[in-house]
């Protein structure tokens, strides 16, 4: 198999690796942790997590020294730090094996993070199904309190931080980071509207920042290695390494480590092994379901935040999802919008109704009647959502929905009308 | 109607968790999966309201966010909860096909519980190990690259242990 470049997935990728505290600290985890602890000032955490230019794993691709840099000189309020960890875009599965096989990491930047904000509580918001990584994170928690790397007056510091992991209850829009505030905040999960940002007003009105799973996982290798060592990964304004999903019609799927900047196509290939079954590639989405689809002609391209927006599409949450010859694209289509009709969390009339309506328009084709007119509706309709909701989730849809009519109307015109 | 309300043991949990939140409130949904966690995964007549009583809100809060959330249940389910990814890429790669096929095993449509109470079945969203479709969660165990003989033969076994 091709080389990875092991920063994130470099312990549970030794044999034997269990992810128990003794088992990190012996692979040389927590020393960041202690060198912050040691006399390190807030500021230059967030100084050195700019330098690295670590931009956010999540989606968006947000820098996450400059987020942090966004919180209000400590006030009366308390601040917080939120994790991420809702994983729920389709196709995306890393945050899971970080979590799982590893979580001490991702804790750690989360605890450093918590420090550099002024924050002495954070919350790790967890898929509820996901009982298995519940448990997992807060067996690890627990680990640390005993250990005294979490609790009152750590190592002497005087800093005061706690750690507790809180479960969803199956909805994708907690993903959404105000959406999850709320849900956070024992509401229903609807994203509120952007300003306040929550920097500014967040958890119980107070200053908040919620960052990825995989992006706080980096921050350890930044304060041990230094912020040089890590932008000298990947590609300038797309450094560091990348956890990338692959799943689909794949003989290899699972997660795999690359620089950023690394060709999709050998990602595909060389990595994650071919397409299954020796059939050829038909098409690719690159960022999870909220990502515009690549044609097989498409997909020779470096795999980053800025190389996947030049090319119309996204790197979204890093998964990549492939599908061979035989796939039916309108099928796909309706999996997908099937996805967020569902999900839609009801609030904005257009993501509400549109999901609906192009829903119904795809079902059309799938029953064998549909036209053209029908697909340039879809299109339509489709751009109807794209810029006028609340949150992103319209644009998620959006963009999507009008990639496929745009890239495959041959395999539209295959469900026309006879 | 059966008794509505935590043990004492539950109760010191229940507090532990408020301990960890600026306001009770912000405790709802752990709450409510405790509370599902002792009445076999759904929420009985009364419980939502001595849930709002206990983090001060009012019934209304709490159905707002029990219609919500897919998780919630207001109505009883199966001993054997099982959710059918059919999401892409798992719809894809034989989620569609293992919905089927269990629909017709248990000879129910996804969404309902079989009449013997043992068996609910739904229509899954995203379940975040796509790369071990086809999957399947039941209750709380996840279940990987599940093929229809091995759902044949679960099937076959929980019947049995239950006759």
């Amino acid at each position: 198999m091709a080389q990875e470049t092991l920063l994130l997935l470099k312990n549970m990728r030794t044999p034997g690796y269990t992810g128990d505290l003794s088992a990190y600290q012996k692979a040389g985890g927590s020393k960041a942790w202690e060198k912050v602890l040691g006399g390190m000032k807030p500021a230059q955490v967030i100084e050195a997590v700019k330098a690295s230019a670590l931009r956010g794993r999540g989606g968006a691709g947000f820098p996450c020294g400059m987020k942090w840099s966004f919180m209000p000189p400590l006030g009366a309020k308390p601040h917080y730090l939120v994790c991420n960890a809702d994983e729920s875009e389709p196709g995306t599965f890393k945050d899971h094996l970080l979590m799982l096989a590893d979580p001490h990491q991702f804790l750690e930047g989360m605890m450093i993070g918590c420090f550099s904000m002024h924050s002495h509580h954070g919350y790790i918001y967890i898929r509820g199904e996901s009982q298995h990584a519940i448990r997992r994170v807060q067996g690890a928690i627990d680990e640390l309190y005993k250990a005294k790397l979490l609790g009152r007056n750590i190592r002497g510091s005087g800093f005061d931080l706690d750690l507790t992991v809180h479960p969803g209850a199956g909805a994708y829009i907690c993903g959404e980071e105000t959406a999850m505030l709320d849900s956070l905040e024992g509401k229903r999960g609807q994203p509120r509207s952007k300003p306040p940002f929550p920097a500014q007003s967040g958890f119980n009105a107070c200053p908040t920042t919620v960052n990825n799973v995989e992006t706080l996982a980096n921050v350890p290798f930044i304060l041990t290695q230094g912020p040089e060592a890590f932008a000298k990964l990947g590609r300038p304004n797309n450094t560091g390494t990348q956890c990338i999903s692959i799943s689909g019609h794949v003989a290899k799927p699972g997660v795999y480590e690359v620089e950023m900047g690394h060709n999709l196509k050998s990602l595909i290939y060389e990595y994650a092994g071919g397409i299954r079954g020796g059939k050829k590639l038909k098409a690719v989405i690159p960022g999870g379901a909220s990502a515009g689809i690549l044609r097989a002609d498409e997909v020779d391209l470096p795999y980053d935040f800025d190389s996947l927006a030049k090319a119309g599409t996204m790197r979204g949450s890093g998964a990549i999802m492939v599908f061979d010859e035989d796939t039916d694209v309108v099928r796909l289509a309706e999996r997908t919008i099937r996805f967020f009709n569902h999900e839609s969390c009801g609030q904005c009339t257009p993501c509400r109704e549109g999901t609906f309506w192009v829903k119904n328009m795809i079902r059309q084709f799938m029953d064998d009647a549909g036209d053209g007119v029908l697909a340039e509706r879809i299109h339509r309709a489709a751009g109807q959502m794209i810029g006028t909701t609340i949150c992103a989730f319209g644009d998620a849809v959006g963009g999507p929905m009008q990639a496929f009519v745009r890239k495959f109307p041959e395999e539209f015109a295959k469900h026309y009308a006879s | 109607m059966a008794k509505v309300g935590f043990s004492d043991a539950v109760l010191k949990e229940v507090n532990a968790l408020f301990a960890r939140y600026p306001k009770k409130v912000h405790a709802l949904l752990p709450l409510l999966h405790m509370a599902q966690r002792e009445n076999a995964g759904w929420l009985p007549r009364g419980w939502e309201q001595y849930v709002a009583d206990l983090c001060e809100t009012t019934l209304n809060h709490v159905r707002g966010v029990v219609t919500f959330y897919n998780m919630y249940k207001t109505e009883p389910v199966g001993k054997y909860h099982i959710l059918v990814c059919t999401c892409l890429p798992c719809g894809l790669c034989g989620g569609t096909e293992v919905l089927e096929h269990l629909e017709h095993r248990l000879g129910i449509s996804a969404g309902k519980t079989t009449e013997d109470g043992l068996f609910s079945l739904e229509d899954a969203q995203c379940l975040a190990a796509c790369d071990q479709a086809p999957l399947m969660l039941v209750n709380e165990n996840l279940q990987k690259r599940i093929t229809l003989e091995q759902i044949d033969r679960w099937i076959d076994e929980a019947r049995a242990k239950k006759a």
